[in-house]
């Protein structure tokens, strides 16, 4: 029995890793762009300046060697020439330089339902259809059930296909191409359409024909169905390939460089509101402003303790800059990490002291927890008249989910001076075990039964 | 090339799907159908034979049927360059999409025109036969020969239309002149042997690779004759080299056609 098992695992391999089935070196491709084309005989002789191009160089020497029974997932950025790889390898277009090779029928969905024809039925279509894959009638009819059964559409397999909403046109063309006995498909981000068990279906058959033997080839933006599915990856950036080989890896190179991407993003967004808030541009901040902040004359009385912000405003929080374990702005943070709130104030009018004070509480409005520097027992005296009081928290042991950041400033007699009770909104992810709100540290210890009964 | 043949043999599914499609789609939302397959050459013949015999008269006996034999093939010649023409552009969603051996698009453009001009034939046969003409058996034969070759010169002249106007939009229209300067090059409406007396202007006539062709369409159809050795061996070799010159020409533009579309 052993035997047998060793046997099978050794045809698998053999199967998996001897056949190259894509084998592609060296791809460049370039496109032109043209400034104003014209098509028409009088557009090309009057407008001889119009028919002046760039050249775009989209791919800029891409390998990529695919084995017979491999799927690999295409990850990048829109635009950075996977589908137009994708393309390449389909020979809808041709490589500029470099080579395609290809072993074996390649079936595509790379434009959903291309090829269909809108007033026959989904029965004459999956013959014209199955026809541009190479197809010969009988070879057609052999299969026809197949692609039916799976399609689902039993029921409106003789409407024509106009009056099919795009789930079940995608269910015919998915059928359709993955019935063709093809020895390489090409998925290009169509599986994004039908609902999530048609989904799952199409996944499990492609499953199953990739244990087949079949090679697959998918572009798709969701990484997370890419790194269950596929055993490589290539991650294409401006035409080059950044990262490549096992999917797990890059995966993770194309995650990095995506949060690093957001992080610039991030900070750049950050800059620009604390330059407006400095320069007293920021509409939004005037808007929440109180109006009791620009009334030197307004007491106490005159807050309005029930809007979301109020206070006298002799001294304003201008901004809170919310930042990660790494330091870096951020607004998710890990549980059990570290994170930290900077809080930059403007003081108008001096005092002994001015309390900074916050608060996190839940979506719905629920006080998780709050306090103040005076609480605390911690030092309140401000060097100047603007700076920045930071906040951390060692270990954040929230669950998931998304809480409220309060944030405040009282003086010595309590008298809210920037009371401001959603300032932001962040997130927490957790990796770790249990369902709630809080982590509670704890632990679990299982005692002797017998010693136990022993002792009584 | 070969292996275009080789893939074309493999899509030979696709390319009868296109011309079923075409040929039932034709007269689709007509009363009469498939029927106009068949009429519209009878009506044709009908105005000829009034205008031909009672107001233009010429020298020509039984001119209607000189004419009939002949127009028919060039019909479908004229059909496919200069409808043919557009043929890759009108697909451009499916060219831009999926892939396939584009050559299937020209290719099923020429063969449901031929497939057509087949039927029609049926039509000529009759009017023939029932006019009182002994078709001659041995120069029956030669007409498959002429056919296919008219089909080959036909499909590479297409091709190179087709593949051309994708690039150069305009030549979809100037097509549709050109095939009417070209009818009055060939000998369609008169007969070859008005040029007999410049020998100079009947070999550029003979260069024209249709001449060969509807000289060999009226001497089987018309004057009962087996054509003239020399006549089927330039229409054979003009039918050779332009479906060839058609694959190679078309080989090289398809690279491009999903960027230009």
């Amino acid at each position: 029995m052993s035997e047998n098992k060793v046997l099978g695992a050794d045809l698998y391999n053999k199967k998996s890793s001897e056949k190259v089935a894509i084998e592609a070196t060296g791809i460049h491709k370039k496109y032109r762009v043209y400034l104003d084309k014209g098509y028409s005989l009088k557009e090309k002789a009057l407008f001889w300046k119009r028919n002046r191009y760039e050249e775009r160089w989209v791919l800029k020497g891409i390998d990529l060697k695919v084995m017979q029974g491999e799927a690999v997932g295409l990850l990048g950025v829109n635009g950075c020439g996977k589908s137009t790889f994708l393309k390449l390898l389909s020979r809808i277009m041709y490589p500029d330089q470099g080579e395609v090779k290809i072993n074996g029928r390649v079936s595509c969905l790379i434009e959903l339902g291309a090829g269909f024809h809108p007033d026959l039925s989904g029965r004459e279509n999956i013959y014209t259809n199955a026809a541009i894959f190479g197809l010969t009638k009988k070879e057609i009819d052999a299969r026809l059930q197949d692609i039916i059964d799976f399609s689902e559409l039993e029921d409106y397999i003789d409407n024509p296909v106009r009056t099919y909403s795009s789930g079940m046109y995608m269910r015919l063309a998915f059928s359709v191409a993955i019935n063709v006995d093809a020895d390489i498909l090409l998925i290009d981000e169509i599986l994004a359409v039908g609902d999530a068990n048609f989904q799952a279906k199409c996944f499990k058959k492609l499953s199953e024909l990739k244990r087949q033997g079949m090679t697959i080839v998918i572009v798709s933006h969701d990484i997370g169905t890419i790194e269950r599915f596929c055993d490589k990856g290539l991650w294409i950036k401006d035409g080059l390939c950044a990262s490549e080989g096992i999917i797990k890896k890059v995966v993770n190179d194309y995650r990095e460089f995506l949060e690093e991407e957001r992080q610039a993003a991030l900070e750049k967004e950050v800059a620009a509101k604390t330059k407006r808030v400095e320069s007293g541009e920021d509409d939004e901040q005037k808007e929440k402003t109180p109006k009791t902040f620009l009334d030197p004359t307004a007491t106490k009385d005159d807050i309005d303790y029930a809007a979301n912000r109020f206070g006298l405003g002799y001294a304003v929080i201008t901004n809170v800059v919310l930042r990660d374990a790494k330091g870096k702005i951020n607004t998710t943070f890990t549980e059990g990490q570290t994170c930290s709130f900077d809080i930059h104030y403007q003081i108008k009018k001096p005092s002994k002291e001015y309390i900074f004070g916050m608060a996190i509480m839940s979506k719905d409005w629920y006080m998780l927890y709050g306090t103040n520097q005076r609480e605390d027992g911690k030092p309140t005296a401000l060097p100047g008249d603007t700076g920045v009081v930071t906040f951390t928290i060692n270990n954040l042991n929230l669950k998931t989910g998304r809480y409220i950041f309060s944030v405040s400033i009282i003086d010595e007699n309590e008298t809210p001076m920037d009371f401001y009770r959603n300032y932001c909104e962040f997130d927490v992810v957790s990796d770790k075990g249990g369902i709630g709100v809080v982590q509670i540290d704890h632990d679990w210890v299982i005692q002797d039964g017998k010693k136990e009964d022993g002792d009584t | 090339m070969v292996k275009v043949i080789k893939e074309l043999y493999d899509y030979r599914q696709m390319i009868i799907g296109f011309v079923k499609r075409d040929l039932k789609g034709r007269y689709k939302a007509s009363v009469l159908g498939f029927l106009w397959t068949f009429i519209n050459p009878l009506l044709q013949l009908l105005v000829y034979t009034l205008v031909f015999s009672t107001i233009m008269r010429n020298g020509i006996p039984e001119y209607y049927l000189f004419l009939f034999v002949a127009l028919i093939p060039w019909i479908f010649f004229a059909t496919s360059i200069s409808g043919g023409s557009g043929c890759v552009v009108s697909q451009n969603t499916m060219v831009t999409k999926i892939y396939f051996p584009r050559e299937v698009l020209p290719v099923s453009y020429v063969t449901s025109a031929f497939v057509n001009m087949l039927l029609t034939y049926i039509v000529v046969f009759a009017v023939v036969i029932l006019t009182g003409h002994t078709l001659d058996p041995i120069a029956l034969l030669f007409l498959p020969l002429i056919m296919i070759v008219e089909y080959f010169l036909a499909l590479g002249i297409t091709l190179i239309t087709s593949a051309l106007t994708v690039y150069f939009r305009d030549l979809e229209y100037i097509m549709s002149i050109v095939t009417m300067a070209w009818q009055f090059l060939t000998p369609v409406m008169y007969d070859v042997s008005i040029l007999d007396g410049s020998p100079r202007l009947q070999t550029i006539f003979y260069m024209n690779p249709m001449t060969s062709v509807i000289i060999a369409y009226r001497d089987i159809m018309f004057y009962h004759k087996v054509p003239q050795l020399n006549t089927l061996v330039v229409a054979v070799c003009m039918g050779m080299l332009f479906t060839i010159l058609g694959f190679e020409i078309f080989g090289k533009l398809k690279r491009r056609f999903a960027e230009e579309l």
